[in-house]
């Protein structure tokens, strides 16, 4: 409806052939950007500013709202849920991190050595389960690891409760976690590794540098930049994570029990309860938590030396 | 074999020798084996299951099908009054949210990349920061004010906050800035408008980052699952993706049918699928977008 309009004062701002103070080059630009700038205003910039103040509130939905300052965020730093939750966000995140980015970054130097031979091949197949939605590829593994008529048990011939005993239910969505990520990273990696002139790989080569060297001395100090931005993005998604063990837990899609349920599911619950303030504030700690991970993470990255990825 | 194919470097020749180059290679091959088959497998699994009757899939949850059956297929399309309803909501929701998306995303791209403008660099890099701010933080306020515009259990109300996408209007412009600005100043003194410039030009120009970018927002959008739960309730207007969970035995109400789950795993992870194959270079270079360089 936006675009529409902006369509045609577009047009008509257009400027004839004469030339004079050309109005409609002066605002040509802000009129294709307002769409999106009043959108993202609206649904975003917005909401968010909202959520920070309801945040300081007491608010049911209906009916006039409270101030109570640092009250919301006193409570929820005093529930033993939101620690019991902030835990596993931290487990699934520290879990899976470092074995998804060594096995990603390890197939893209394979597929970008000269030892792989269907290249194009694998290439795609890696990624496919990156694509797949986490929903129904949390259901598929929760039929894999059942109990009773689970795959693995069954291939396995044991009965191990993967999912029943919470404890190994955390390890599953871990696995899940790097199962699912593992084209993306490798994709991300490859791009990064053909950015690399073949002349640098070419003057550690004529130089004697084993393979291991290459990789270690020249390869890895090249790639610090992907490898920060991998580390950084990988880690603000993990602090959303919600879908994965909930889904893989569910029954009559019920939400995961607290011992391995994600912090998103207290700004859920928060929020099924008409309790808008504290849920907001759970957005609120989320946001300061992705915001510190993400300061350390280019902290830690500028303080090594250039050899040192992570 | 295919080792002694590569030209070897001159200097090396005391360094790796053939067999040790011939297990490298192996080694290597097989690796890439083991795990695109760890890949497959769980996807293998679920498109064997959803082809045994729901006895079969408790007595033989690993092999093949003793008897092939598309009976899940059927139960899918006849559970609680028929889910293929919730097949068309998720097709409406994806596809109304990436036309808009890439229309609103493109407009804008096109401004940032080709235009001077007073301030463009500081919105631009403000709109950047936000994609620090996990979406998550806009669920409750939009919950509130979608719930007084009576916008819960509507389309309007599972597409409208997906239209605006940062991530989308960077992938853009970066593509844009690398189009030749002679081509729309050459257009320009032949008398095009700014909205030509951008609709006959701009547009057909950036077709494959545009094309790259609905594809990785509409599978962004199918695959959505916490903001569909918070604003819908009813399963008439649901998404597929809020309903899969929730299939249970209709008589004991409470047991997972697991054929007729993944049969629908497979019909809600067949599309996006079938437009990966077919555009597979495209989707993973949309990936790759502002990664390497950023």
């Amino acid at each position: 409806m936006h675009a529409r309009k902006v369509m045609r004062t577009a047009q008509r701002s257009a400027p004839p052939r004469k030339r004079g103070i050309r109005w409609g080059d002066v605002i040509a630009p802000y009129l294709f950007i307002s769409p999106f700038i009043v959108s993202f205003l609206a649904l975003f910039v917005g909401p968010a500013a909202y959520s920070l103040v309801l945040s300081f509130f007491r608010y049911k939905g209906y009916g006039a709202a409270t101030f109570v300052g640092l009250a919301n965020y006193k409570a929820i730093l005093g529930y033993h849920v939101f620690w019991t939750e902030l835990g596993n966000t931290i487990f699934y995140w520290l879990g899976h991190v470092f074995i998804l980015m060594v096995c990603s970054f390890l197939l893209a130097v394979l597929v970008r050595s000269k030892l792989i031979v269907w290249k194009s091949f694998f290439k795609p197949i890696l990624f496919l389960p990156n694509i797949l939605a986490t929903v129904a590829t949390a259901l598929v593994f929760q039929s894999l690891f059942g109990t009773q008529y689970g795959v693995i048990n069954n291939l396995l011939g044991t009965h191990i409760p993967w999912l029943q005993d919470m404890g190994l239910a955390r390890w599953v969505v871990v696995v899940l976690l790097i199962w699912h990520g593992i084209g993306w990273w490798f994709v991300i990696f490859l791009a990064g590794l053909t950015t690399i002139s073949p002349e640098v790989e070419e003057a550690a080569l004529v130089d004697g540098a084993s393979a291991w060297q290459r990789l270690r001395f020249v390869t890895l100090p090249l790639m610090r930049n992907t490898f920060l931005f991998a580390f950084v993005i990988d880690a603000i998604n993990s602090f959303r994570i919600f879908n994965q063990p909930n889904v893989l837990v569910s029954r009559a899609g019920s939400m995961a029990p607290t011992e391995m349920a994600p912090l998103l599911n207290l700004l859920l619950g928060e929020l099924q309860s008409a309790r808008f303030g504290p849920s907001a504030a759970v957005g609120w700690i989320l946001f300061v938590m992705v915001a510190v991970v993400s300061f350390i993470q280019f902290r830690m990255a500028r303080g090594t030396q250039p050899e040192e990825v992570e | 074999m295919g080792a002694q194919t590569h030209p070897t470097p001159t200097r090396v020749a005391a360094r790796p020798l053939p067999i040790r180059r011939q297990a490298a290679f192996v080694a290597a091959n097989s690796l890439l084996v083991l795990f695109a088959t760890l890949a497959l497998y769980p996807l293998f699994m679920m498109v064997l299951n959803s082809f045994k009757s729901d006895s079969e899939i408790l007595s033989n949850p690993s092999g093949l099908p003793v008897e092939w059956t598309l009976a899940s297929y059927r139960a899918i399309f006849q559970y609680h009054g028929g889910l293929w309803l919730n097949f068309v909501n998720s097709v409406i929701v994806s596809s109304t949210s990436t036309i808009c998306a890439t229309f609103l995303a493109a407009m804008a791209a096109f401004a940032f990349a080709k235009y001077q403008f007073r301030g463009r660099d500081l919105i631009f890099t403000l709109l950047l920061a936000t994609m620090m701010v996990p979406g998550e933080i806009t669920v409750p306020p939009l919950y509130i004010l979608f719930a007084k515009l009576h916008w819960l259990n509507t389309y309007q109300g599972l597409i409208v906050p997906t239209v605006t996408s940062v991530f989308g209007l960077f992938m853009m412009r970066q593509y844009m800035y690398s189009i030749p600005t002679a081509l729309l100043e050459a257009a320009r003194i032949d008398g095009a408008s700014h909205w030509q410039l951008f609709w006959r030009i701009m547009l057909p120009t950036s077709a494959p980052v545009l094309g790259a970018f609905a594809i990785l927002h509409f599978m962004g959008v199918w695959n959505s699952y916490l903001w569909p739960l918070v604003v819908t309730t009813e399963q008439r207007i649901q998404p597929i993706m809020v309903v899969l969970p929730n299939l249970t035995d209709p008589v004991i109400g409470f047991m997972p049918v697991w054929s007729t789950i993944m049969a629908g795993c497979v019909l809600a992870t067949l599309p996006v699928v079938l437009v990966f194959v077919a555009f597979q270079d495209r989707f993973m270079s949309g990936v790759v977008v502002g990664a390497v360089k950023g």
